[in-house]
C-alpha cells in the first residue's frame, strides 16, 4: 500500500515505533487500525495490551515511513479522542525494544546438535521437541530475530514462525503514565 | 477491548459541592429517561428523529418528559427518512454553531444515518447521534434489525460509542456533547442497546468519561497563542510582501472568527478569497471580499489568487477543489501562511512558511493588536486597486439577451430581494454553484451547503433544520431537480411542521446538469444517465399535493421579478419551480487537476490573457499586470 503523503517529501523511509497510552473504551483498538487503513500508513507490528492502571491501554505500532509520514501520523493520532499521549521511539533515544517469536523447524536427524548450539548462541530457548521437530521462543531485538532466522534456515526447513510485534519502554527512572499524569496535576 | 464489567472507573465525577448538584441526582430512572434528561441538560431543544424497534423506549422517554414540561418541551420532528433527520440536524448546527441531534432506530435506521454523519465529519458540523442497538444479548446474533453500527460509524464519524455498561451512559452522552463541540468539531454517534435504554438505575446528574489525552490537548490548542517571535516574523514577511491575499476557510466560521478576520482585513488593508466553505466569513459587499476561489470561483479571486505574493490561509485546508493542481497553485506566492486548528492540516497539502496551530479567530486578534501595537503601516493600495480592477473587469455574468430564463439571472433577481440576509441551502450541481457565486452573504452561518461531501438530497432537509434554528429569518433552499428527488419526501416536513420562512425555489434543467457539464467538456457529449426530459414527476403538483399552498412553475422570463417577490412573501412555506436553460453552464470552470491558469471563462465572462509572470519584482506597480 503506498501512501500517498509519501510523494511529498521524499526524504528516507526509516522505522519508527511509536508508544500510545489510550483510553481503555470499547472499541479503541479497531478504531485506530482502522485509520491507518484508511489512509495508507504501512504499518509493520501493532501490539495492545493492558497495562499498570486498569483506565488505560498501550498499544505500541511499528512502522515504516519518512519523517513527514510519520509526523502526520502522529497528528492523525492526537485526533483521537481515547488517545492519550504518544511517544516515539527513536534511535537516539535510549529505548528498550523487545519482539517474541516462537519458530517451528524441521531438521536432519543429524544436525539436532547443530541447531541447539546455535540456539544456545542466540539465546533462545528449545520449548517443544519431536524426533524431527523443533520450536524455539526468542526473544529480541528484530534484528537479532532476522538473523536467528536466517542462520536456522541454512540447518533446518522453517515450518512456520509467530511473532508478538514490538513492544518498547524508554530507559531511565520516567514512565509515559507518570510523566503526563505528573504533568496534568501540575498544570 | 474493554469489558461491560466494572468500567465506572472510567467516570470522573467532578468533586466539590454536593448542594449544587443536579436536582435529580439520586432518583431512580430508566436509561431511556437518563438519555432525554442529559440531553436536555446538555442545552437540546430540538430532536431529529424517526422511531423503530430498538429505539422505542427512548422516543417513549421523551413522549413522558413533554408531559411533564408542557411548558419547555422538546422539540420532536420527524422526517420522511432518517437522511433528512440527519441533515436537519446538519442545518441546525451550521445555522447556529450548536450541535443538532438526531435519533434513529437500529438497522436500516443507522444506515440511512450514516451519510449525514459522513457529510458532517467532512465539513466539521458538530451533532449527536442516538442511534438505538439490538439488546446486548442478541448483539453478534444477526439479529432482527442488527448492523454493525460502531465499525460502520467509527470510520465516518469523529467519535464513536457503543455503550455496554448502562452506568456509563449518561456520562456518555455528556462526553458525547464535549467531542462533538470542541477542537475540529463533528459528529459523534452513541449506540445504544435496547435493554440498556430499558435498564434502571441512580441517576447521577454529571460526570464524564476520561478523555484524558484529548482535554489536555484542547486546553493547549485554546490556550495557543501567537508568540511575540512569531508576529514579529508574520509582519517581516507582511512588510517585503506587495500583494497579501487571504485565504478563508469554513473553519473561520466554524471559530466564529469572522468578526477577527473583518477586522484584521480591514486594519491592514488586505483582500481576501473564500472558499466554498467560507462564504460568509467575509461580507461579499465587502470591497475587501475577492468571493470564492477554486474550480467554481470568481475568475477575479482566482486570478487574485495567481497574482499574490502572499497567501495566508485561515481554517481552510487546500483541497483538491482548491487546489487541483498543487503545484500550480499561487504560483507566484513566495511566502505561504496557514492558521488551522488541526496540526495535521498544516503542510499536509502545501508547504507553509509560517504556520500556528490554534483558534483562528484568536490567532488574528493577536496579529491585528501587534500590527497596531508596532504601527505596521504598509501600504497596499496598488494591491488593493489591482483587486478592484479585477473585481469590475472580469465580474461574473451570462448570456443577458436569451430568450431562455438564466439561472444566475433567477439568482440574481432574488438576491435583489433578499440583499444577502437569507438563510439560502442547496442541494449539489450547477444550481449549488450559481447559488455560491450570485448570492450575497453578509454573515457567516447563513450559508449552508453541502461542501466536502457534495451530498444531493441536502438542500430540504437542512432548510428545515435552519428555519427551526432561526425561525425569524428568510430560508432559501435552491434545489436542483436531480437532487431535490433525493429527499423530496422532506418538503412534507415542511409543511407538517409549520416551517414557514422555507422558501424552495426548484431550478428545473431536466437533469443532472452539473454531470451534463462535465459529460460536454470531457466525455464527447455523450450524456450517459443524466438527462431527465423523459422522467415523469410534475414538481409543482408533488409540493401541491404535500400542501404547499404557493406551488408554480416559472417558464417565462418577464414574469420572473414579480413571481419572485410573491415567492418570497408568500406567509407559508413556497415553492417556485423555474424552467431554466438546460444548456447553462458553470463558468467560470478550473477543470479537475488543473491549475488557475488553464481556467475556462465561458462566452460571458471577460478572459485575462496573461498572468503576472514570476519575473514581477515587488517594485512593480501592480496596475500594470
Ligand atoms: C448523492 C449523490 N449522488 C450523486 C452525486 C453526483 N452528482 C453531482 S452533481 C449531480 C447532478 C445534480 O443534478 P441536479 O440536482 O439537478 O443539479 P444541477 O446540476 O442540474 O443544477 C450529480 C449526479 C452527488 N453529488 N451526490
Ligand atoms: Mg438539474
Amino acid at each position: 500500500m503506498a501512501n500517498k503523503l509519501e510523494t511529498i517529501s521524499p526524504d528516507h523511509a526509516h522505522r519508527h515505533v511509536l508508544s500510545i497510552l489510550v483510553e481503555n473504551q470499547y472499541g479503541v483498538l479497531s478504531r485506530i487500525a482502522g485509520m491507518f487503513a484508511t489512509r495508507g500508513f504501512n504499518i509493520d507490528s501493532l501490539t495492545v495490551s493492558a497495562t499498570e492502571d486498569s483506565t488505560m491501554s498501550r498499544m505500541t505500532i511499528a512502522v515504516h515511513g519518512d519523517s513527514s509520514v510519520i509526523s502526520q501520523l502522529q497528528r492523525q493520532l492526537d485526533k483521537f479522542a481515547e488517545v492519550i499521549v504518544i511517544e516515539k521511539f527513536t534511535e537516539r533515544q535510549a529505548h528498550i525494544s523487545r519482539e517474541l517469536m516462537l519458530v517451528k523447524v524441521r531438521h536432519k536427524p543429524t544436525s539436532r546438535t547443530d541447531l541447539l548450539q546455535i540456539a544456545s548462541i542466540f539465546k533462545a530457548k528449545s520449548v517443544d521437541m519431536t524426533p524431527s521437530t523443533i520450536t524455539f521462543e526468542i526473544v529480541g531485538k528484530e534484528n537479532k530475530l532476522s538473523n536467528f532466522l536466517t542462520v536456522l534456515q541454512e540447518e533446518s526447513t522453517i515450518i512456520e514462525t509467530a511473532r508478538s510485534g514490538v513492544v518498547a519502554l524508554t530507559r531511565g527512572k520516567s514512565g509515559l503514565r507518570e510523566s503526563f499524569l505528573g504533568e496534568v496535576v501540575n498544570q | 477491548m474493554s469489558t461491560a464489567t466494572d468500567t465506572s472507573h472510567l467516570i470522573i465525577t467532578p468533586a466539590g459541592d454536593q448542594s449544587v448538584g443536579h436536582p435529580l441526582a439520586g432518583h431512580m430512572m430508566s436509561g431511556a429517561d437518563m438519555v432525554i434528561q442529559t440531553l436536555v441538560d446538555s442545552g437540546v431543544d430540538t430532536i431529529f428523529g424517526y422511531s423503530g424497534g430498538a429505539i422505542l423506549p427512548a422516543f417513549d422517554a421523551i413522549y413522558r418528559y413533554n408531559q411533564t414540561h408542557q411548558e419547555t418541551p422538546l422539540r420532536l420532528v420527524v422526517p420522511a427518512n432518517e437522511q433528512g433527520a440527519g441533515f436537519m440536524a446538519a442545518g441546525y448546527a451550521r445555522a447556529t454553531g450548536r450541535p443538532g441531534v438526531f435519533m434513529v432506530t437500529s438497522g436500516p435506521g443507522a444506515t440511512n444515518a450514516v451519510t449525514p454523519i459522513r457529510d458532517c465529519m467532512a465539513d466539521s458540523v458538530p451533532c449527536v447521534l442516538i442511534c438505538g442497538q439490538v439488546p446486548r444479548a442478541a448483539m453478534g446474533t444477526d439479529a432482527f434489525q442488527e448492523a454493525p453500527v460502531y465499525n460502520i460509524m467509527s470510520s465516518c464519524a469523529k467519535h464513536t460509542f457503543l455503550v455496554l455498561d448502562p452506568q456509563e451512559l449518561e456520562a456518555t452522552i455528556r462526553t458525547a456533547f464535549r467531542i462533538a463541540t470542541t477542537g475540529r468539531p463533528g459528529p459523534v454517534v452513541i449506540d445504544i442497546p435496547k435493554d440498556v435504554q430499558n435498564w434502571t438505575g441512580t441517576f447521577r446528574g454529571e460526570g464524564i468519561l476520561h478523555l484524558r489525552g484529548y482535554e489536555k490537548r484542547w486546553g493547549r490548542l485554546r490556550a495557543s497563542r501567537v508568540s511575540e517571535d512569531k508576529q514579529r516574523s508574520f509582519f517581516d514577511i507582511l512588510n517585503r510582501s506587495q500583494r497579501p491575499l487571504l485565504y478563508v476557510g469554513g473553519g473561520v466560521v466554524h471559530s466564529e472568527a469572522s468578526d477577527a478576520l473583518r477586522r484584521f482585513s480591514h486594519t491592514f488593508g488586505i483582500p481576501g478569497v473564500t472558499t466554498l466553505m467560507g462564504i460568509g466569513a467575509f461580507d461579499t459587499k465587502d470591497p475587501h471580499c475577492m468571493h470564492m476561489l477554486g474550480m467554481h470561483g470568481t475568475a477575479y479571486a482566482n486570478y487574485s489568487v495567481e497574482d499574490c505574493d502572499y497567501l495566508i490561509a485561515v481554517g481552510a485546508r487546500f483541497d483538491d477543489r482548491v487546489a487541483g493542481k498543487v503545484s500550480a497553485f499561487a504560483p507566484n506566492a513566495r511566502e505561504v501562511a496557514h492558521i488551522d486548528l488541526d496540526a495535521a492540516e498544516i503542510g499536509k497539502v502545501k508547504a507553509v512558511t509560517w504556520s500556528h496551530v490554534g483558534d483562528a479567530g484568536r490567532c488574528l486578534e493577536d496579529l491585528t493588536k501587534y500590527g497596531l501595537k508596532t504601527g505596521f503601516a504598509k501600504n497596499f493600495d496598488h494591491w488593493q486597486a489591482h483587486c478592484a480592477d479585477l473585481r469590475a473587469t472580469h465580474k461574473l455574468d451570462w448570456d443577458r439577451e436569451s430568450d431562455r430564463i438564466q439561472p444566475h439571472h433567477v439568482i440574481t433577481e432574488l438576491n435583489r430581494i433578499t440583499r444577502g440576509e437569507a438563510i439560502v441551502t442547496t442541494g449539489v450541481g450547477q444550481h449549488q454553484m450559481w447559488s455560491a457565486q450570485y448570492f450575497d452573504f453578509t454573515e457567516p452561518r447563513t450559508w449552508l451547503t453541502s461542501g466536502s461531501m457534495g451530498t444531493m438530497g441536502f438542500g430540504v432537509p437542512a432548510g428545515m433544520g435552519a428555519a427551526i434554528a432561526h425561525p425569524d429569518k428568510t430560508v432559501v433552499v435552491v434545489d436542483g431537480d436531480g437532487s431535490i428527488r433525493m429527499n423530496l419526501g422532506e418538503l412534507e416536513t415542511l409543511v407538517t411542521y409549520g416551517a414557514n420562512n422555507v422558501k424552495v425555489l426548484l431550478l428545473n434543467n431536466y437533469g443532472d446538469g452539473m454531470v451534463r457539464q462535465w459529460q460536454r467538456l470531457m466525455f464527447g457529449q455523450r450524456f450517459s444517465g443524466s438527462d431527465k426530459t423523459q422522467h415523469s414527476c410534475k414538481f409543482v403538483n408533488a409540493a401541491k399535493a404535500y400542501g404547499f399552498t404557493f406551488s408554480e412553475q416559472l417558464a417565462h422570463k418577464e414574469c420572473l421579478v414579480d413571481t419572485l417577490q410573491r415567492f418570497i412573501d408568500h406567509d407559508s412555506p413556497a415553492f417556485l419551480e423555474v424552467l431554466i436553460d438546460p444548456d447553462a453552464l458553470v463558468m467560470p470552470m478550473v477543470g479537475p487537476g488543473k491549475g488557475y491558469s488553464e481556467m475556462v471563462v465561458g462566452d460571458w465572462i471577460q478572459p485575462r490573457n496573461s498572468t503576472v509572470s514570476n519575473e514581477l519584482d515587488g517594485k512593480t506597480k501592480a496596475d500594470l499586470f
